[in-house]
């Protein structure tokens, strides 16, 4: 009799284990399967942005910073040709990212100064977990992130808004990631986040992401205002996405380091 | 010629501003500042003192593209530094793989920083040593170039038709005077001994560049002059006078560099070799002797990028004299290293940075250290800290120089 009580256990137990890690298989599944569609939806081949980007200080003091930015798709990979036009003292400076989807290759990056009348070639693996021109938002938030380097987790569902949204955990697998995990509201209508969460290595909510006015622009969906502020430095950064363009009329040859230096296509 | 360069300018900023039509797109911008430095020791004399308004005017239409700028500048400590200059005024033309620039340019070569190996192009304004940015250092040139472009390669080619050549502080009033005022000797200098403006006397050259995955790398050539001068010196009859006469030469220049991202890393290299590169000579010497070597030059250098807005850079550089003889004045080899340490706090409004020119032979430094803050968006304030050390050499010859500065700047 108690033996048949072991076995019964055991097998209990073992039911448990598979229908728990079924779950956690089934939710990590979800969770990839939702970012990846994420990071697929239509957004054209070629793309141009203008960005208006306020830093706001806990006194409520303000900083402008300005770029235009023209970005290509090639493959899987992505081309951005990034020109500062504000403030004076670093308009004319430009940033060409060759950004490789392809998971421990670096990007190749060049930075034209034009005071130096000069390009440098910069390291393509340092600047990721940089905050970008002093704003809330780390290069690596500006740019495109293979979704590989998360751990993806569907954990519910939740309206925002009026808008029913996936909740997904991504946990970063680079320790030296500036945040530990990420959680991300994703609208299932048009695959665009609402809101994303970022915490600290101390499992601490550090900084919060809102998007708006999100529509379609050229018939893709896009967010025209995003708001980053930083919880624990009260550090806020809000950037304004002016006249996008998508399907613009530009080749692969158009993102060289010549551009960059002319400053314009 | 002031007159003549403020008629033009006016004449053509105005002609740009009343012709431009809907598809026209100008561009004024600027800045404005000021800079003083005053010497940290005794007598605490002030080594500069200077205020600039930099205009900077640009038209773009369709493929057509102009800059100017103009600098007006006061300057307290050298009257003659008071003025008005065109700084660069060039017109530009591009298509898909073409690009034509003529005008007077500032050309950048090579990948070193603050050091010269392939960078022989532009040449430098030493009015006030190096104490000044890096980039108002650099002379623009009357230059047409030609390049052909495409997705990872650049060829260019150039002509200068009329050579420029470096200034070199020479007057006794000014405190970077090359010319030594405590030896006892009255200095006559001739500057104005540049080459005759011909045809024959022109310089040109070419540069073909690579962009590719993982590196970059550049050939060049280039038939030019030593446009820093040597100077002939002679010893007047009675000893108490050395004349010293501005010589510049014809040399040639092949060079590569290179520049390949490794992780967090920059390695950067650059070679050249001068031939017939003119030689200063640690004798009195007749107004005919002319000295010339080949000289090989090479730079190594790093970039570190660790993060959180830290940058660090180091270089060393090399000059090997061929053929050496012991009249030559700079000796057979002789290094020059650097390291740059910069790094921005207060989400990037401050920038703090040193950079340190090393003269290894004569184990003599240069090291200018400064805090940059961004106090608008506008404006910035700068204070800076320039410390020479050394007994001999190009940095212990300013041992007294070491300074103060402040900076402020406006820019539009």
């Amino acid at each position: 009799m108690n033996r048949l009580k072991t076995i019964t256990g055991v097998a209990i137990l073992i039911a448990i284990f598979i229908m728990s890690s079924t779950t956690i298989f089934a939710q990590n599944f979800i969770g990839k399967q939702i970012m990846q569609k994420v990071k697929d939806r239509p957004d054209g081949d070629t793309r141009y942005a203008e960005m208006t980007m306020k830093l706001i200080n806990k006194r409520n003091r303000v900083r402008e910073r300005k770029v235009k930015s023209y970005s290509m798709d090639i493959g899987e990979d992505k081309k951005t040709i990034m020109f500062f036009q504000y403030p004076g003292d670093v308009k004319g400076t430009g940033f060409l990212t060759w950004d490789y989807d392809e998971i421990g290759k670096n990007d190749d990056k060049w930075l034209y100064l034009p005071a130096m009348k000069k390009t440098r070639r910069i390291s393509g693996s340092s600047a990721k977990k940089d905050y970008f021109m002093g704003t809330d938002f780390t290069y690596d938030d500006m740019g495109s992130r293979n979704i590989d380097e998360d751990s993806h987790k569907f954990t519910r569902e939740e309206n925002i808004d009026g808008h029913k949204c996936w909740v997904i955990e991504s946990t970063s697998k680079d320790k030296q990631d500036v945040f530990s995990k990420k959680i991300t509201w994703i609208r299932q209508d048009c695959f665009i986040a609402l809101k994303v969460e970022y915490y600290d290595k101390l499992q601490k909510l550090q900084r919060r992401l809102l998007l708006s006015d999100i529509k379609k622009v050229d018939g893709f969906w896009q967010a025209q205002k995003l708001h980053m502020s930083n919880v624990q430095t009260k550090h806020q950064t809000e950037i304004s996405i002016a006249n996008t363009k998508y399907n613009i009329s530009v080749n692969e040859e158009a993102f060289t380091v010549s551009n960059l230096e002319r400053g314009d296509f | 010629m002031k007159k003549y360069y403020i008629i033009i300018t006016i004449l053509l900023w105005s002609s740009f501003v009343f012709s431009q039509d809907d598809k026209s797109k100008l561009n004024l911008n600027g800045f404005l500042d000021t800079y003083h430095a005053v010497q940290s020791k005794s007598p605490n004399d002030f080594m500069s003192s200077r205020t600039r308004l930099r205009t900077e005017l640009d038209i773009k239409k369709g493929k057509s593209f102009m800059f100017a700028s103009l600098n007006a500048i006061y300057n307290s400590i050298l009257p003659e530094q008071t003025k008005i200059e065109l700084r660069e005024v060039f017109l530009e033309y591009t298509t898909k793989n073409w690009n034509f620039k003529a005008g007077r340019q500032i050309v950048i070569w090579g990948i070193s920083d603050g050091l010269k190996i392939t960078d022989l192009v532009s040449p430098m304004d030493m009015t006030e040593f190096l104490a000044r940015d890096y980039d108002d250092i650099r002379m623009p040139v009357n230059s047409i170039r030609v390049r052909y472009l495409n997705q990872c390669m650049r060829a260019e080619i150039i002509f200068i038709p009329v050579s420029s050549f470096s200034i070199v502080p020479y007057q006794e009033e000014n405190p970077w005077s090359v010319f030594p005022s405590n030896t006892g000797n009255y200095f006559d200098v001739n500057m104005n001994v540049n080459p005759e403006k011909t045809l024959k006397n022109s310089e040109y050259g070419g540069r073909l560049s690579f962009f590719l995955s993982g590196i970059d790398f550049s050939l060049s050539a280039l038939h030019t002059w030593n446009k820093m001068p040597i100077f002939k010196r002679q010893l007047s009859a009675n000893n108490d006078t050395v004349f010293a006469v501005a010589v510049h030469n014809r040399m040639d220049m092949i060079g590569a560099d290179f520049s390949i991202p490794i992780a967090k890393f920059v390695v950067r290299g650059e070679f050249a070799e001068y031939f017939g590169e003119l030689q200063s000579l640690n004798i009195p010497v007749n107004s005919n002797d002319l000295l010339k070597r080949n000289t090989t030059n090479f730079l190594l250098g790093i970039d570190w990028y660790p993060g959180n807005e830290w940058t660090i850079t180091a270089q060393y550089s090399h000059k090997l004299i061929s053929d050496y003889i012991d009249i030559i004045e700079n000796k057979e080899n002789t290094a020059l290293a650097t390291m740059g340490i910069t790094k921005k706090i207060l989400r990037s409004t401050l920038c703090l940075s040193t950079f340190t020119y090393l003269d290894v032979k004569n184990m003599g430094f240069f090291n200018r250290t400064s805090s940059d803050y961004s106090l608008t968006d506008e404006i910035h304030i700068a204070l800076g800290y320039d410390c020479f050390h050394g007994d001999k050499g190009m940095f212990g010859m300013y041992k007294n120089n070491s300074e103060v500065w402040f900076k402020a700047k406006y820019s539009f």
